[in-house]
């Protein structure tokens, strides 16, 4: 500032004091370079600049309030463009000038001398000799005009670097400044370009906010390709890509170690396990070695025990083929929904009743020659009989005489395969009251003591249920609590008991305790009392409640 | 790509610590109809930088909303986190959850307090064409990145946490625009220049 202002003043007064003889020539000379009142009033009003801009930044000091950063390094930028260009306009002509305070002070009367000497500074009188010698010094053997010439050549080079530096800096200095105010140096994006790139962004921000353009269609849900390392454990072995809200009904098919070769088709359909079933859909499970009338027969779930759709589903069929098919399929449809873990154990477990099965061939032989014509009766009768014949594994005698009463009961009620089908229900849903309820002159005693069994369990003393007194009788308590003891030991082994929440596959097994879920000891369940044959005794205890 | 790094330098000149790399593989699940009063949706965030890969759990819930919240220059939102062991996934799926989508987010971010507690991410959003497949990921958008600002805050504080990520935001502006997610910014006319400027040797040119 004092630069400026000096060189302001100065110019004053060379305009001032010498008027008449050397006025014309500097002047002329030198207004021809510069114009000196120009660079006068370009000081001035930088002056006046830089003190509003500080006047601002004290306003916003003291008001402790943010500034906005971009304004200020405009600013700045400004003032800092026109302190350059005024420089630069002065440096052409600042041999002709010399700076000096025009008046004598307290501030620069200590300086003013040094200033106005011409002598160098001690200390750069001495820098200068050295630097001087040590030219010299290489050249002394020389003759005078060849040093003159090496010097010169010398200055001429080192003039050549810096005029190149100077003028890099220059043009880097007017880029950046030219970039900060000069809106048309910019490259600009044309049009087309910014709505590519606009679309291009929405497009972004729809994938992270939303997950659009990302999701997978169902038939490429597969994992095909080797699992990255931090989901390898993630996914057991034998597991693939579960519950996709892709309601296509993919499946994936594990190789599961099942035998198919029982004589009744419906123990394929129960061991068809192997299947997952993806989505919602009452799909058939391909591949499986069942009577394709199954698929989408009933697309109805049972959701809810004793929702009134249910029920009304159930008697709104009353063909008993189609409500056992109902059955099974939803009995796929919750084993399909199990975890890996609990499907393999189900795997074994439909190994074991397989065998049994196979040992129970007679049974259901027994069956056939009571002249059943049709195929899905009699699956619906082996399949009741692949209830009983666990069991029957375990104590043979009291089981033995329940096959016994079975067949009796089928052979009474061959002719209505209402009744029997009824009855079937009765085991898996037991949202089927009214069927139930009507079937209470069967004299299926055994069978009675078998739901007798299932209401033995405090949960069934529900009223919708509807479990009617007359059936009651528990004769064979022992047994029925052991055959349908789910047992908390087995707590691996569970099938979902239930057919209403679909979702609940984990949380219902074992636990009798919730009355929502476990109503129905459907078929399922009693395949695996089989196993626990051990535990009879010791988890009998706990269903007691 | 120039831009990105651009933004790099500015960023770790802003915040003064360093970068951390980024690769997060996120899944998206949402639940079943069955579950719950209205479909909810849950994120799992693995964390593959680490040498043993972590799990966090994210739910993200409502914005604010109301005339106020139009006013904040930030999105305010609820937000529930933790971490979960990497059996999470198998849980949620058991639960009845399922996988909506699936990204992964590779690039780097910044953790830093300036006012509040700032993460700045800046990562390409690639996506997967084959199922859980995180090294064939390819990006959603070739040579456009996302840059998040976000930090935490609690329902006292959150006016002066707004007011930190919003001036923090300011400093980015030569390169970029930040907006609420709902809303799209374009491209700032001096990106390339300050880009170009923040790349040069020095930083900046000396009078």
């Amino acid at each position: 500032m004092a630069a400026v202002d000096g060189a302001a003043t100065g110019v004053q007064d060379q305009q001032q004091q010498p008027p008449a003889r050397a006025v014309e020539r500097l002047n002329t000379a030198v207004q021809q370079q510069l114009n000196l009142e120009s660079v006068r009033t370009r000081a001035n009003s930088l002056y006046k600049a830089i003190s509003r801009i500080l006047e601002e930044f004290d306003a916003i000091s003291r008001a402790n309030a943010v500034p906005k950063w971009q304004d200020v390094v405009s600013q700045f930028s400004m003032v800092n463009l026109e302190l350059f260009n005024i420089v630069e306009d002065i440096k052409n002509v600042s041999k002709s000038f010399v700076v000096h305070p025009r008046n004598v002070n307290a501030e620069n009367a200590t300086i003013l001398p040094v200033m106005l000497s011409s002598k160098l500074l001690p200390e750069m009188e001495i820098d200068d000799n050295t630097k001087r010698e040590q030219l010299l010094q290489s050249m002394q053997n020389m003759p005078v005009s060849a040093q003159i010439e090496k010097l010169k050549a010398r200055i001429d080079m080192i003039g050549a670097a810096c005029e190149s530096a100077e003028k890099m800096i220059a043009d880097t200095r007017k880029a950046y400044f030219g970039t900060r105010q000069g809106p048309t140096i910019l490259p600009t994006i044309d049009k087309v370009q910014a709505a590519k790139i606009q679309e291009q962004e929405n497009l972004l921000r729809s994938a992270v906010n939303h997950g659009e353009g990302l999701r997978i269609s169902g038939d490429q849900r597969q994992i095909t390709s080797t699992l990255p390392v931090h989901l390898v454990d993630v996914f057991a072995a034998n597991d693939g890509p579960q519950n996709y809200s892709d309601a296509s009904g993919m499946y994936l098919k594990n190789t599961p170690p099942l035998s198919s070769t029982s004589n009744n088709s419906q123990g394929n359909v129960l061991q068809a396990s192997g299947a997952q079933l993806l989505g919602r859909s009452a799909a058939s499970p391909s591949g499986a070695t069942v009577n394709t009338s199954f698929d989408n027969t009933t697309a109805s779930p049972l959701q809810y025990a004793n929702s009134p759709r249910s029920s009304a589903n159930m008697m709104n069929t009353p063909s008993p083929q189609q409500q056992s098919l109902q059955q099974l399929q939803q009995q796929q449809l919750q084993r399909q929904k199990m975890t890996p873990q609990h499907q393999q154990l189900l795997a074994q477990q439909q190994f074991r009743q397989s065998s049994m099965n196979m040992g129970q061939s007679q049974l259901a032989q027994l069956h056939d020659m009571q002249g059943q014509g049709q195929q899905k009766f009699q699956q619906v009768i082996s399949h009741q009989h692949m209830q009983f014949s666990q069991p029957l594994a375990a104590q043979q005698l009291q089981a033995r005489q329940l096959a016994s009463g079975a067949m009796h009961m089928n052979q009474n009620q061959m002719t209505q395969g209402n009744q029997l089908s009824r009855q079937l229900n009765q085991f898996s849903s037991p949202a089927n009251n009214a069927m139930f309820n009507s079937a209470q002159t069967t004299p299926s005693q055994t069978i009675s003591n078998v739901s007798a069994m299932m209401s033995s369990q405090p949960l069934f003393t529900r009223t919708q249920f509807g479990m009617s007194g007359g059936n009651r009788n528990l004769p064979s308590q022992n047994l029925s609590d052991q055959m349908f003891n789910m047992g908390a030991a087995n707590s691996g082994g569970m099938m979902p008991i239930h057919q209403q929440q679909q979702h609940n596959s984990q949380g219902a097994f074992g636990n009798m305790q919730q009355s929502g879920q476990n109503l129905q000891p459907n078929m399922v369940q009693m395949q695996n009392t089989a196993q626990n044959h051990p535990n009879f005794q010791q988890s009998r205890p706990q269903n007691q409640q | 790509m120039q831009h990105v790094e651009a933004l790099e330098i500015l960023l770790q000149g802003l915040c003064g610590v360093h970068r951390e790399r980024l690769r997060i593989h996120e899944l998206c699940l949402k639940s079943g109809p069955n579950l719950g009063v209205a479909a909810s949706e849950v994120r799992l965030l693995c964390d593959l930088e680490q040498p043993e890969p972590t799990w966090t759990v994210r739910h993200i819930g409502g914005a604010m909303r109301g005339a106020g919240a139009e006013q904040i220059p930030v999105l305010v939102r609820t937000l529930n986190e933790s971490k979960v062991s990497k059996n999470a996934l198998r849980f949620f799926y058991s639960l009845g959850y399922k996988l909506d989508h699936e990204l992964l987010r590779v690039g780097f971010a910044f953790h830093f307090q300036k006012g509040a507690q700032i993460t700045v991410t800046v990562s390409s959003v690639n996506k997967m064409l084959k199922l859980h497949a995180t090294d064939e990921a390819v990006p959603v958008t070739p040579g456009i990145q996302l840059v998040e600002v976000t930090a935490p805050a609690s329902s006292e504080n959150y006016t002066e946490v707004v007011v930190a990520v919003s001036s923090f935001c300011e400093y980015l502006a030569p390169l970029l625009h930040l907006s609420k997610p709902g809303v799209s910014t374009g491209v700032v006319p001096t990106a390339a220049a300050a880009a170009a400027s923040l790349m040069s040797d020095g930083g900046g040119t000396t009078l």
